[in-house]
Formats: structure tokens, sequence, C-alpha cells
């Protein structure tokens, strides 16, 4: 019973560490795959955390295009290249919290930490800013495993954050505390706490495990059993729910209550990733009862699964033991030598496996099975075939480091592609600044012919000089300086009529022309005088756009100048910009590569190492079998009951 | 026997709890040749953001001169009464821009994101620029409007926002054009 009860504590230690990885990230639906501790930890920033913004400057709103539509990548550098362009100046701050941000979601942490303590360190950031700068810089650290420094980073948010925010605060907070053993203040942080359901629940879980942990197991437990009986359709849910139910039924095994254990690990979904264990669990409960016989119902049950689960591994010593407790001897000698032929034939298998991986035929079907975006990957790999190479991915997949190691391999395809496609491109912008260089050399000659027959100055004479005469005619309110050609035609012809008339001064048979004349003189007058306004308005309007056309005219021909001066200027200065950035491409793409090579190499030894782990322990389990059948033979021989 | 047996099984138990605690305690430190790679792979990935920024700048000044620049933006405020599936460009009369809207990115207009539809170049000058929205209005019926604005180009970059936003008033979608200098 004492060695039960060491196993029970072991394990119930193992299954109930804080579900750091298990926090909801931030992200918004799907939130079916949660990452589990390390790295991925570290949710991406949340899109609805930024602080609430109406876009002002249409180049941030590109980028936050880019960073809703979950393109990071692409919107971290249009962020850079916009701020070095001198836009998002209206959004200056906002713009570097989402820089931050985004280093921190390609995991690049010291970058990230460098820009949220620049914030904090400007007195003129806002509080709503700061308040994020430090939530964030606070995951930093986390993710680091700098839990004091996280935690004190956290607690300098003090205006508030949005509640998903907060939440996930509270429980980094809580969960940054049970890392380091105080289970005490981590139960202080989350006893009564309620926030959204779904961060209620991860938080009443982690509660749960720390009151164990603490020692007040009783209360533990029902906290536990909360989170256990959660109704829910949700997977997320689900999953913790299972969990919960684990921990719970391996806390109950340790306390001497295997009847409430087995409740507890019922209740865990027979298809789900806890499964497993929790077969094996309410085996060990229904044994821990004395009931062999219906502790052979969930370990026979486990006998048909994949023989690399640990679990399975076990149920196969662990089914005939309690035939032997049945006092079944024969059947416990069937069981100890079927298991041993398995051990065996999986030996085998995994010995292929290793070989397959050592000559590099991993990484291929790991990529193909694994696309790194998929929340449905464990789904997928149920139909790989049963090729060596591929044969042990589900739970190479499954372990955190490989996912991790799988990852950064990806990123760094995705890097040597983006090398890859820039190096083209390189080549074309330098055809290109080639052609335009030999298309301005041709055009020159007549481009120069048709500026050369523009006399802007000419122009700008002729301009000054209508404009002088329509001062003159406005200053000196000169009306017949505004007549028409007509009217000015009549003014001509009574002026030589006048003068004609002049020649016989004494004449009064004259009298009634000279009558006539001036009457017709003073109607022109008139009608000239009548119309001044009207056409003094006409005549300044018709000067103002005389203006800007010959202010247009001098601005395109300066810019027709200064780009027949400017173009080579600027091609051989874009052609400098080229030259510098290829070697910058061949040496990244170098580097990439080998990188790449060293991360498989990586891979491989993680995989191998795994397996080797296997191996061994099913190794280990092979001489306990055979060790056991000997026994029995022995004790038979020697009449032993 | 009784407790032989358990004996034999006990310490397999035992392995299987620390076979499978590994994933849920914190990661270890990483080895010092491990910690190397990492290094070099987080500095790669700096470099390469790096380099794309500049890069990115540099095709734009290539490609797109600011003074014969000219970008499309869409964006869009509520949409309770447009749900987008496309969005076509016509610049004097040639089609240059033909965007299929995926749900990621639909939602991403929702947030508040303004997308760059199009850069492209123009002349100094007048010219017609006609935006076709495709999707679904109130009741999901199939909605297609355009909407066209006269351009003066001058010799700087200029921007134009395409803005889908809702008419409370006669509960139907609203296109605004705003030119940006």
């Amino acid at each position: 019973m004492v060695l039960r009860l060491i196993i029970a504590m072991a394990v119930f230690a193992s299954w109930t560490a804080p579900v750091a990885g298990s926090v909801p990230v931030a992200e918004p639906a799907p939130v079916a795959t949660r990452p589990e501790l390390g790295a991925a930890r570290i949710s991406v920033p949340d899109p609805a955390g930024l602080p609430p913004v109406k876009v002002q400057d249409l180049h941030y709103g590109d980028v936050l295009f880019h960073f809703y539509s979950r393109d990071h990548f692409d919107a971290l550098v249009r962020l850079s290249a916009y701020q070095e362009q001198g836009y998002l100046k209206p959004h200056a701050r906002d713009a570097e919290l989402l820089r931050g941000g985004l280093y921190l979601s390609l995991g690049q942490h010291r970058e990230a930490r460098e820009i949220f303590e620049r914030l904090l360190a400007d007195t003129s950031t806002p509080a709503p800013i700061r308040d994020r700068a430090w939530f964030y810089l606070g995951k930093v650290l986390y993710a680091s495993g700098q839990f004091e420094q996280s935690e004190r980073a956290l607690r300098a948010v003090t205006a508030g954050l949005p509640i998903e925010l907060e939440s996930e605060r509270r429980l980094l907070i809580a969960q940054g505390l049970m890392y380091r053993g105080q289970f005490d203040a981590a139960i202080a942080e989350l006893d009564g706490w309620q926030g959204p359901d779904r961060w209620t629940a991860y938080g009443k879980f982690n509660l749960g495990v720390a009151l164990v942990r603490d020692g007040r197991v009783e209360r533990g437990h029902a906290m536990l059993e909360q989170v256990g009986l959660l109704e829910t359709t949700d997977p997320e849910l689900l999953s913790l729910r299972d969990k919960a139910n684990l921990a719970l039924g391996y806390a109950l095994l340790q306390a001497g209550q295997p009847a409430a254990a087995r409740i507890a690990l019922d209740r865990v979904r027979l298809q789900g990733p806890q499964a497993n264990k929790a077969l094996l669990g309410a085996g060990w409960a229904d044994a821990a009862s004395g009931d062999y016989q219906q502790a052979l119902v969930p370990w026979a049950e486990l006998h048909g699964r994949d023989l690399l689960d640990a679990a399975v591994q076990e149920s196969y010593l662990a089914v005939p033991y309690a035939y032997a407790e049945l006092s079944a001897i024969g059947q416990a000698v069937g069981y100890y030598e079927q298991a041993i032929e398995a051990y065996d034939a999986e030996r085998a298998r995994i010995e292929e496996s290793i070989g397959a991986i050592r000559a590099g035929r991993l990484l291929t079907a790991a990529l193909n099975a694994d696309s790194g975006t998929r929340p449905d990957w464990f789904a997928q790999l149920t139909n790989l075939p049963d090729a060596p190479e591929s044969r042990y991915l589900y739970h190479l997949l499954a372990g955190h480091e490989f996912q991790e190691g799988l990852k950064t391999y990806r990123s760094l395809e995705a890097m040597s592609q983006n090398l890859g496609g820039w190096a083209t491109s390189l080549g074309a912008f330098s055809d290109m600044i080639e052609t335009r260089k030999s298309a301005f050399a041709a055009k020159l000659p007549a481009a120069d012919n048709r500026l050369a027959t523009v006399d802007v100055a000419d122009i700008n004479r002729r301009r000054d000089e209508l404009r002088a005469r329509l001062e003159t005619a406005l200053h000196d309110r000169d009306v017949t300086a505004l007549a028409t050609d007509r009217e000015r035609e009549w003014l001509s012809m009574l002026a030589g009529v006048e003068a004609e008339l002049a020649t016989h001064p004494g004449d009064a048979s004259f009298d009634d022309a000279r009558e006539k004349a001036r009457l017709a003189r003073g109607v022109v007058i008139w009608n000239l005088d009548a119309a001044w306004k009207t056409r003094l308005w006409r005549a300044q309007r018709a000067m103002r756009e005389l203006d800007a056309a010959v202010y247009d005219a001098r601005t395109r021909q300066a810019a027709s100048v200064k780009a027949r001066q400017g173009a080579p200027e600027r091609a051989a200065a874009l052609a400098v910009r080229v030259d510098a950035v290829s070697p910058r491409v061949a040496d990244l793409a170098v580097r990439v590569e080998a990188a790449k090579a060293a991360q498989g190499r990586r891979l491989a030894d993680i995989a191998i190492n795994e397996l080797e782990q296997q191996r061994s322990r099913l190794d280990e389990y092979s001489v306990q079998a055979r060790y056991a059948i000997a026994t029995i033979y022995d004790r038979a021989s020697a009449g032993a009951p | 026997m009784r407790a032989w047996m358990k004996a034999t099984v006990v310490p397999a138990i035992m392995l299987l709890s620390l076979a499978t605690s590994r994933a849920d305690e914190p990661p270890p430190p990483p080895a010092p040749e491990r910690s190397a790679l990492d290094a070099e792979v987080q500095q790669l990935r700096r470099e390469v953001v790096d380099l794309n920024r500049d890069l990115f700048m540099l095709e734009e000044d290539l490609l797109f001169p600011a003074s014969t620049q000219i970008a499309v933006f869409v964006s869009m405020d509520v949409g309770t009464f447009f749900d987008l599936d496309a969005v076509q460009i016509r610049i004097d009369g040639k089609e240059v821009a033909n965007y299929l809207y995926t749900a990621r990115e639909r939602e991403a207009l929702l947030r508040g994101g303004v997308q760059r539809v199009w850069l492209g170049n123009m002349k100094a000058g007048e010219h017609e620029l006609v935006a076709f929205f495709t999707g679904q209005g109130t009741h999901q019926r199939d909605y297609k409007r355009g909407t066209t604005l006269t351009v003066e180009k001058g010799v700087g970059a200029k921007y134009v926002e395409l803005r889908i936003s809702d008419r409370l008033r006669k509960l139907q979608p609203e296109f605004v054009v705003r030119v940006w200098e």
C-alpha cells in the first residue's frame, strides 16, 4: 500500500504542474490548440488588447490589417519600414507597443523586451500604453523563466487592462509563484477570483493544484472537482476538464480514496490525450480496492492501444499482475510472454525508425505531417503511412521540445524562401535600373528639344506686362482699357470723326454732327462705365487663372529639369542600394541554410534520444517480464502457493 | 508473490510518471550548443526582418517613386449591412486590382485594419478611379455597388481611401471615398 502511495504521489506531482501552457492565449478563436510549457506558452499579443485607436494614418491601418490577419512577419516589416519612412507619427507609441508585441510573437524576446523597457522609460508614455507595456514585458520575462522579475512587471500595471489581459495577468502571476514553490501566495492570488468563464476554469484548476501542493488537500480536491464537473462542449475546456479529473483521480488515490478516485478517472474522455493515463489510474483504483477482476477492464482496454504510450506499456505488465493477484498463474504467464513479444517487436520497430531518422528521412515526414498551422495535426497523423521515419511522429510531435524545434526549423525554412525570393527580385531590380538608364539616354535628346521650345521666362514677362496694364487701368479707372474690340472700333471711329470736325471749328453747319458725335461718345463711355465692374472682376479672375497656369508651367518645367538632371543620380543611388543589399541577402542565405542544417540535426537528435529512451524502457520492462516469469516458474517448481 | 508483483510493477509506474512529467515542468536550461544555435536563429530572424524592411523601402522607391505614386486603401467601420467579398479597382477604364477577401481579412478590416489594396503609378493630371464592391447586403442578398472619383494627381504621392460604412437611416451600406495627401 505504501508503494502504491508513492506511485500516486509521483504521478500526481507530474499531472498537477500549473497549467501555464493551457492558459488561453489571448488570440481570438480558434482556441482548440493551446501550447504546452516553454516558449510557446507566450500568447500572441491580443489584437483586442491594443489600446482602441482611430486610424489617423492609412499606413498604420495597413500594419493593423496585416496584424489582425495574423500575418505577423509582414506586419512587422511594414511597421518598421513605415516608421523609417516617417509615417505613423500620429500613432508613434501605439506603433512601438505593437512592434514590441510583434517581436514577442515571433519569439524575439530580446527585441521585445528592449522596446517595452524603452516605452516604460519614457515618462510621457500614456498610462494605457504603459500598462500594456508592463504586461507584455511581464510575459517576456515569464517566457524566459525569470518569474520574480516577471511578477514585478505584471504587478506594475496600475490603471487596469481589458478583462482578457487582466485575467491572463493574474494567472501568469499565480503560475510564476507556483513554479517558485510559493503555493501559499499563489492561493492568495487565485482564491475567490472570478474572471471570464474560461479563465475562471483555469484559475480554479491552478488553485486546486496549489492547494493540494500546499497540503490543503480537501479544499484542493473540491476545487479540482468543480473543474472536473464542468458542463461544456468547448474542446479546450473539455481538455481542461480531463486534466482536472486525472489530477483529482491520482490525488484521491494518493489520499487512500480509491473509490472516489475511480469516479473522477471515469469522467476522463476515452479518446482524449489523457485517456490512457486515466485508464491506467482507473485500474490502479480498482486494484487498490482489492477488485483485480474489475481492474482488468481498463487495463485490458489499454492493451489494444499504441504500445509507444507509457501507460499502454505499463498495462502489459499490469494485466498479468492482476491475473497473478487473482491466482490465475497460467494466464499471468501467458500475458507476460505476450508482453515480452510485444516489447521486442516494438523495440525492433524503434531500431528501424532510428535508422531511418539517422538516414535523414525524418524531416520530410515531420514537415509533411505538421503544417505548423493546422490545429488538427493529431487527427491527420492517424493517416500517416507506417513508414519507419513517420511511425513515431505522433509521439515526437506531442513532445514540447520537438514541437518547438520543428517550429524553429519551419521559421528557418520560411526565411530561406523569403531570401530566395528577394535574390530573384534583386536581379530583376538591377535589370530594371539598367533598362531605365538606357531608355532615359534614348529619350533625352527629344526631351531636351521639347524643353528648349518652352520659354517660361518670356511667358512670365508677358504675364507681368498684362498685370501692369490692368493695375494702371484700375488706378486711373480707365474704362476704355477693358473695352471690347467692337467698342474700340467705335471709339476709334469717333476719334476720326472728332478729328475731322476739329478741322472746321467755326462752321455752324457741323454743329449737328458735333452734337451727334458727342452723344455717340457719351453712349459708348456710358456703356463702358456700366460694364466696368463686371469686366474688372472678370479681368482679375482671368489674371488669377493666368497666374496659376504660369505657376503650373514653371513648376512643371522645374520638375522636368530636375527630373532630367536627377534621373541619372536617382538611378545611380538605387543601383548603389541594390548593390549594397545583395551581399546581405547572399550572406544571410548561407547562414540560414547552415542553421537549418544544424536545426535538422538537432531535431533528429531529439527524436533519436526520445526513441532510445523508449527503447531502454522497453528493455527494462522486458527484463521485468522475464524475471516475473522466471520467478513464477521457480515458485511453482518449489511448490509455493 | 503478491508483494513481489507490486515490486516489479512499481518501478515501471515510477518511470511512467517521470516520462510523462516532462511536458508539465518548466523547460530545462538549454545545453550550450543548443543555446548557441538558438541565439544564431534569433540573430538571423532579426537580420531578416531588418533586411526585409530595407528591401520593402527599396522596392517602393524603385517601382513606385513618390512623384508618381498612388495608393488605394480599403477600410470598413461597422459592416452590419454589408459583408465584403471582393473589391475591383479601375483607373481610367483599366482594371488594376481585383481582390477577393478571406474571412480572416474581412475580420481584420472590421477590427480597424486598413488594407492597401493597390499601389501603382500615375502621371500628373486628372484620372478617373472606379471601385466596385461585391458582397452580401442585408438579408443575404447579393450586392454590388460602384463608386467613382476623379483624382487630380499632382507631383507628390496620393492616397485614396475607400471606406465602407453603415448608413443607419437607410439600413444600407455606404461607400465613401476620401483622398489623403
